[in-house]
Formats: structure tokens, C-alpha cells, sequence
């Protein structure tokens, strides 16, 4: 899980140009606070599916949250497992 | 019930008469028959007219996130003879504020994290908790007593939209509107109870109205698909083919991202048949990868602003386009008349660019609270001296083709549309010259890159995100601009106003 969040923070950090910010945590809302614009949600997904190799289907992005970090790591640490 | 036809809640009636507990809305917690929409409505306006005061001149507003939940919100309102007020649920409360501020309601409906939301608000306005009104007691004669006194030229809703000045524009429609558009609708385009609509537009945008009342006129069945997977083009594909999508009402800008998004050469959608747009300009290279992608479909081309209920004009697309050429926006629906001024008030010639006027039935009986502004947009017909002809000036600028459809050029005023959200400039304005260290602002809009362009003047030091936030507590995401630009001090005109011009061209226009 730990190693799942390192992996998006830095991927999510560079690909939007995030300056070591101290709002930007694992908790925040990446959209609703402005680090990532909605086009960018599709990269992170994209980028999930490749790296772990899973699908992220319509009914997950609907059932479940992914707007922070933590949400993101939790829908790929229950795929994984 | 013959009284039930002045209401729009009438098609409801009908619809549970004739579809019975067949499924009509489906949304991501599950779905509910004709039937059960009506008794769960009629519960809803029983325990309102026992809890508030109700009635046409007592709008309740509507604040949930997007489900079933809201309509039956909407229709136990109608039950009640009040107009149904929907509202973003993500709405920033300053707006909130000056929403209840105009409309004065007598109630707002909402659930536990709405009413949390709204505590930071100082208002006595009765909140009402959806659960509790849901569960309530059915009393139908209370609500045939107050349907029998409604007329159709009551109002049925009303919805905000941005005003000039920063407080939002209350556009307050009647039941005429929604009753002529929906027939207009069915009487138009291949729609039956075989069909499944899905459902894009928020419940405070008025193509909602589309999705909810085609429903009860025909039997079939709309699907509100989750708002979250309008962030993912491949996911929404999914969706649809999962569904079995066969109608869909859409603004440019979705149908635009998805084209886009290089998804639609991979997609069968076999069930897909008709392809409506309203909103905004749909661009022809966009289009022309939906009509590759999905020939056998019919597209078309609507145009209405939110003071014609909906809908006023359109265009079914019928030829081939070039990716650079304009889709018409055509000619004008039953019951509304179409008329394009020029300067002078004088009707203008064909291919003379002047502004559209919009007159009929499914006008809007103005903007709530607010006779000024309403005087100003709602006018006596220049051409007609014989007796009170309304019609209302859109704004827009447009002429008349050869063929006799009408072509769109663009605004008389600084109104624009930014995927899909109609956004005065100066509201925009206000807010940014309400933060701190803010001495003025003057916010312009980019055509081209579509996006809109803030600049401010401070001496202070602005970190733009952070200035981002802080604006969204003030107006809705989409009017956040693209970029923000500070400087000192504004270059002014020689009439001591800000540069507008000078400040497009240095920055915009390179």
C-alpha cells in the first residue's frame, strides 16, 4: 500500500508539476484543489493500469471514490490482492 | 383527473397510468418504476403542503446530488403547485446565499451533508430532510385540492444562471413551456418505450428537462449515468454499450472530449439511434468523428437558451460537413416563433446579421424577483403594434441562410459559453475584485484555446492556485479561469476605463 502511494505521489507530482507543496498530501482532493485538471484523471488511470497491470472498469470508477491519493492506492491494493 | 393537464406533473400521472412498474429511472443506487416514482412523489408533496407554505408564489429549493432522489423531489413539488428550484450540489454557499437571497423560498429539500453544508449559512429558511419527507404519510386530497388550482401558465421551475453583476438570474418557466417542448419533442424524434436515454446534463441545467419529462411522455427508460465517468471517455463508452444506450442529449463539450479523447474508434454501439447536442457551437471536426464512427445515427443540432424552455431551435443534420463549416442551428420548434432584429428593431434580410428574438409559448415568464432585468430581456415585439406581443432578446447574434436556417454568429455582450456553462463575464468580475489585496479585475475570454483569462490588479504577491480556491468559494468551478495574469496597475482608456482592448491584444491576441 505505502509503496503504491510512493509510486502515484511522484508520478502525479511530476506529470502535473506539483512543487513540494505542504498541501499537497495523500488526503487532499487532487481535483477540487486544483493539482490536477479533469483531463489529468484519465492519465492516472491509464497510468495505474499499465504499471500494475489491471482494469479499472466503469462500475469501479463509479462505486468507488478516487479523488485522492489514498482513495487511488485502495481501489489498486483490493485489485492486486 | 382532468385538471392534472394544466401541471407538467400530468405527464407523470399519465405515464404511471399507462407504464405501470415498468423501470424508469436507473441511477448508480438503483432504479424505480413509473409507479412507485408517482406514490413516492405524491408522499413527498403531501408532507410539504402539511410542513411549508406551498403554492405558486412559494419555490422550494432543490439540493441533493444527482439521483432519483432529486426527481422525486421535483414532481412532489408540482404535487404541491410550488415550483421546483434545482441547485448544484456542489454550489459554493456565498452563491447559495445570494440564490435564497433572490428566490426567497419557503423551504429547501436536501439530505444530511447538504444540511451540514448549509449550517455555515445565516438563514431561517426551513430545511427539510429528504428521508423524512420520503417516508411520510400520502394525502391525496391535499393534492388534488392544490393541482385543481393550478393553471399552465404557473410556474413550474425556475433555474439560476449567471447575471452580470454577480447575482444570479432566476429563469422562472411555466408548465406551458415544459408541456409544449416535451410534445414538440416526441412529435419530432424516434423516441418510444423501448428507448433508454442516457442522461448527461445536471438537473440545474435545463436539458434535464429533456431527459426527465421524454421519459413520462414516452415509457422509456433514462439512465443518469454517474457525473465521474464524464472524466473518463473510454469508461462512459463502456457504459453506454453496457446499458444499451440508445438516446442521448449531450452538450458539445462532452461529446466534443470523447472525439477527442481518440475512444470512438473502438466503440460499438449498436443501440445508439439519435444523437441530440445543445449548449454550445458543436464543431464539425468533432461531429464529423461521431458521424464516422456511428453512421447509421441521426444528429442534431438544437440551440435554446434556458429563457425558452430548453429548446427553441434546430437543425437535424442532413448533409455532409466540412471539419471548418458552421452547422446551422436551424429552424424554430412548434409553438415559438423565431424573429431576427437589426439594430434599428427592423426585421432583418436574409443574410443581414442581427439579433435573435424568441417568442411563443415556451418563453419564460422572466427572471424571479427581478422586474428590472426582466423588463430589459422581455419585450413588446417591435413589428407588432396590435396587442402585448412578448418576445425575448436572446443576445445572440445570427442570420437567416438562403435555405432558411438560421446560422449563429456569436454575443451582442460579454455572455459567454464554456463547455456548456453560459458565464457572464462580469460576475466572474465581481468575485475576483471581492478577494483580498484585489484592486480590480477584468476577466476575458479566449475564443480560440477557449479559456478564460483573468487579470488582476494588486501589488500583492498571488499564488495561483491558492487565488483559484479562494474564488471557488465565491463562484461555481467552471468560472475559474485558465490562466491569471497580475500587474500593478491596468492600463485604462482615455475614458478612465480599464484597456479591455489594449490588455487582448498584448496577452490574447499573440
Amino acid at each position: 500500500m505505502e509503496e503504491i502511494k510512493d509510486k502515484l505521489r511522484a508520478f502525479i507530482q511530476e506529470k502535473f508539476e506539483i512543487d513540494d507543496d505542504p498541501d499537497f498530501t495523500d488526503d487532499v482532493h487532487l481535483f477540487n484543489e486544483g493539482f490536477v485538471d479533469s483531463f489529468g484523471a484519465v492519465e492516472i488511470i491509464h497510468f495505474i493500469e499499465q504499471t500494475y497491470n489491471i482494469e479499472i472498469t466503469q462500475k469501479d470508477i463509479t462505486l468507488y471514490p478516487m479523488n485522492t491519493i489514498e482513495e487511488i492506492a485502495e481501489v489498486v491494493d483490493s485489485k492486486l490482492s | 383527473m382532468e385538471n392534472l393537464m394544466q401541471s407538467a406533473v400530468c405527464l407523470l400521472e399519465q405515464a404511471a397510468e399507462r407504464f405501470k412498474n415498468r423501470i424508469v429511472f436507473e441511477d448508480k443506487d438503483g432504479t424505480i418504476s413509473f409507479e412507485d416514482l408517482r406514490t413516492k412523489s405524491r408522499i413527498v408533496g403531501s408532507e410539504l403542503i402539511s410542513r411549508v407554505t406551498t403554492g405558486q408564489k412559494s419555490p422550494v429549493i432543490v439540493y441533493l446530488p444527482k439521483s432519483i432522489n432529486s426527481i422525486i423531489s421535483f414532481m412532489g413539488l408540482l404535487y404541491s403547485a410550488s415550483p421546483y428550484v434545482p441547485i448544484d450540489y456542489a454550489i459554493p454557499m456565498a452563491r447559495m446565499e445570494k440564490t435564497i437571497d433572490n428566490l426567497l423560498p419557503s423551504a429547501i429539500i436536501t439530505d444530511t451533508e447538504g444540511k451540514e453544508k448549509l449550517a455555515s449559512l445565516n438563514t431561517d429558511v426551513d430545511i427539510l430532510l429528504f428521508d423524512e419527507l420520503v417516508n411520510g404519510h400520502q394525502n391525496d386530497e391535499a393534492i388534488n385540492n392544490s393541482l385543481s388550482g393550478v393553471c399552465d401558465l404557473d410556474c413550474a421551475y425556475i433555474m439560476y444562471t449567471s447575471g452580470s453583476t454577480g447575482v444570479p438570474k432566476g429563469v422562472t418557466v411555466s408548465h406551458r413551456g415544459v408541456l409544449d417542448y416535451i410534445e414538440w419533442i416526441v412529435s419530432t424524434f424516434p423516441i418510444d418505450e423501448n428507448s433508454i436515454i442516457g442522461m448527461q446534463s445536471a438537473f440545474h441545467f435545463d436539458n434535464s428537462v429533456f431527459d426527465m419529462y421524454t421519459a413520462f411522455y414516452t415509457g422509456a427508460k433514462t439512465m443518469i449515468i454517474p457525473e465521474i465517468l464524464f472524466m473518463y471517455p473510454e469508461k462512459l463508452m463502456d457504459y453506454m454499450a453496457e446499458s444499451k444506450i440508445s438516446v442521448i442529449f449531450w452538450v458539445p463539450t462532452v461529446m466534443i472530449s470523447v472525439a477527442n479523447g481518440g475512444v470512438l474508434e473502438n466503440t460499438s454501439l449498436p443501440d445508439l439511434k439519435l444523437i441530440l447536442f445543445a449548449g454550445e457551437v458543436m464543431p464539425n471536426t468533432q461531429l464529423n468523428i461521431w458521424r464516422k464512427s456511428f453512421p447509421e445515427c441521426m444528429y442534431v443540432n438544437m440551440y435554446g437558451p434556458t429563457e425558452a424552455t430548453d429548446i427553441a431551435t434546430y437543425y437535424i443534420v442532413d448533409r455532409e460537413f466540412e471539419n471548418h463549416e458552421t452547422l446551422p442551428i436551424g429552424k424554430v420548434c412548434s409553438n415559438m416563433r423565431a424573429l431576427i432584429l437589426n439594430d434599428e428593431n427592423k426585421q432583418c434580410k436574409t443574410g443581414e446579421q442581427g439579433e435573435l428574438c424568441i417568442s411563443g409559448t415556451g418563453i419564460a415568464l422572466g427572471y424571479w424577483n427581478a422586474p428590472d432585468i426582466t423588463a430589459k430581456a422581455f419585450v413588446q415585439n417591435p413589428l407588432n403594434t396590435k396587442y402585448h406581443d412578448r418576445i425575448y432578446r436572446t443576445g445572440d447574434l445570427v442570420y437567416e441562410n438562403e435555405e432558411g436556417n438560421i446560422i449563429f454568429i456569436g454575443r451582442k455582450d460579454s455572455q459567454i459559453k464554456l463547455r456548456g456553462n453560459r458565464i457572464e463575464l462580469g460576475d466572474l468580475e465581481s468575485a475576483a475584485a471581492a478577494i483580498e489585496n484585489v484592486q480590480s479585475a477584468c476577466a476575458l475570454f479566449n475564443a480560440g484555446k477557449q479559456e478564460i483569462v483573468l487579470f488582476i490588479e494588486t501589488t500583492a504577491e498571488i499564488k495561483e492556485r491558492k487565488f483559484k480556491m479562494e474564488l471557488k468559494k465565491y463562484v461555481p468551478a467552471y468560472m475559474v479561469p485558465a490562466k491569471i495574469i497580475t500587474m500593478d496597475k491596468f492600463p485604462h482608456t482615455s475614458s478612465g476605463k480599464i484597456d479591455r482592448v489594449g490588455l487582448r491584444k498584448e496577452y490574447i491576441e499573440v
